[in-house]
């Protein structure tokens, strides 16, 4: 039974990359199939779906390492560390999205002009920045919730503090910790759309211009939150199948 | 085996959380092959002692030696002291992410530097010796609480320690599984262990402890080489009103 269902997980998720991948690949097929506005844009479309999904991964990757070591920080012993976590944090989730992106886009560069980047990797910096601050808590919940007699028992057996964090504690509080983070990943592709405001040209930005020239929001938004729909369900499938998967063994 | 060589020495050691004074200048040595059972009631300072002989409490004051190695502030002290010694705790404490074979491998593998294959296989003779060999790749919850203790004391023997701390390993067991647990626990005595065990089974305590120490407010109140003469007649006043509690209850 267990077994069972294990593997129906693991098609899942193997199902979840492989249809993200194949959407991305194909999507401008069915679409260049639709009547004006979407058919002669089908290409647009399917290049701004993969430049969201791109700076989503890219930031959902760094995101998870900020998160990681920003939880760290914030049960560091050492108290400088603890600040500079709790002054991230206190910052990126006090201010908006946009004025972060605008900040790392037109004012860092104002500061230090080496810091000027491509339109892409900046809203990938800002993107991870700010969901990082936000994984950052739901993981420092997820190791406060691993029960301290397996720490124990980790180093009563010699294995080091770094081990026992490694082998015991992350894996454990990233399973406790999954279901909220899933909700951030949701929440992250949906917002790099904001990076539409310095220029990447990701779906929103797309549907913006496209509606630009047609003069025919109805259909060409539509469209566009059909796609971002496909695109959070497979993200939605994906977490929810490995969620199921690492339970095992934890019931 | 009372005159193997000294392996812990505890010498005037002190803890306390606040007023509460879990031990008061307790020194007591522990030899090569001996199985100390200790006993006395909740909060008297038994599994605070047993818990600052591996470090996992830090003692406020006073020396414990374990094989040689002092345990201070040095953390490769601490941890080569804990290499040295297992324990099995109340709660189980297996690594609930892990099937019972990745439980047991994997102290060998990253502290002794095992390869896996012969951690596996140490993994598998401790298995069989406590009578698992079919749940190998079973997780925790899929175990009896029986099942689990006996896999966390393979756990703790395949890192081959010279001492074996037990930490009332049967006080959460249901009462038809505290039975199988003894059962493996015996054998280790047996087979020549160094255990400290810290129990409220006094008939198995009566049966392997070739001391019996009895603790309380801190203090060690009572020591017998006799477990025999000690549970049928204590001499300290607090021993006897303990047993003949614990008699009563049973």
């Amino acid at each position: 039974m267990i077994h069972k269902l294990k593997d129906r997980d693991s098609l899942i998720l193997a199902g979840s990359v492989i249809g993200l991948g194949l959407i991305l690949w194909l999507m401008a097929l069915p679409l260049a199939a639709l009547p004006d506005p979407i058919g002669p844009a089908a290409t647009q479309f399917a290049e701004g779906a993969l430049t969201t999904i791109q700076l989503t991964l890219w930031a959902c990757f760094f995101g998870i390492v900020l998160g990681v070591l920003t939880a760290l920080g914030k049960r560091s012993h050492l108290p400088p560390l603890r600040w500079i976590a709790d002054l991230y944090v206190w910052i990126i989730r006090g201010t908006p999205l946009l004025l972060q992106i605008l900040f790392f886009f037109l004012a860092l560069p104002a500061i230090a002009p080496q810091l000027q980047l491509s339109e892409f990797w900046t809203a990938v910096i800002a993107l991870s920045l700010n969901v990082g601050a936000y994984n950052a808590e739901v993981i420092r919940a997820g190791i406060n919730a691993v029960p301290n007699g397996q720490v124990e028992a980790a180093r009563s057996l010699g294995l080091s503090a770094l081990y026992t964090f490694w082998d015991i504690v992350l894996p454990q509080a990233v399973r406790i910790s999954l279901p909220p983070l899933a909700n951030n990943m949701v929440a992250l592709l949906k917002d790099s759309s904001l990076a539409y405001a310095i220029g990447v040209v990701e779906l929103s930005m797309v549907s913006s211009r496209v509606q630009a020239e047609s003069f025919q929001p109805v259909p060409v938004f539509i469209t566009v939150a059909a796609i971002y729909l496909l695109l959070t369900t497979t993200f939605t499938q994906f977490a929810a199948a490995l969620e199921r998967k690492l339970a095992v063994g934890k019931r | 085996m009372r005159n193997g060589k000294p392996i812990i020495e505890v010498e005037n050691v002190r803890k306390s959380w606040g007023s509460f004074t879990a031990l008061n200048d307790v020194s007591v040595t522990f030899r090569e092959g001996e199985v100390v059972c200790i006993i006395g009631p909740s909060g008297s300072g038994k599994s605070t002692l047993l818990r600052s002989i591996n470090h996992l409490e830090k003692h406020d004051a006073g020396r414990i030696t374990v094989d040689g190695i002092l345990l201070d502030d040095d953390l490769k002290h601490i941890d080569a002291v804990r290499t040295e010694v297992g324990m099995v705790f109340q709660s189980f404490n297996l690594f609930s992410h892990m099937t019972v074979l990745d439980n047991i491998t994997l102290a060998p593998r990253r502290v002794r530097k095992w390869s896996r294959a012969k951690a596996e296989q140490v993994a598998l003779e401790l298995l069989e010796r406590v009578g698992l060999s079919a749940h190998a790749h079973k997780y925790p919850s899929q175990l009896s609480g029986g099942q689990q203790q006996r896999v966390a004391i393979a756990r703790a023997l395949a890192m081959q320690p010279k001492v074996m701390l037990f930490d009332e390993p049967t006080s959460a067991l249901d009462p038809e599984m505290v039975n199988e647990v003894l059962l493996v626990m015996r054998d280790l005595a047996k087979s020549g262990m160094t255990m400290l065990i810290v129990t409220h089974e006094m008939g198995f305590a009566r049966e392997v402890a070739d001391r019996v120490i009895f603790f309380d407010h801190g203090q060690i109140v009572e020591e017998s080489t006799d477990p025999q003469q000690f549970f049928s007649a204590p001499n300290h006043p607090r021993a006897q009103a303990f047993l003949k509690q614990i008699k009563h209850a049973a």
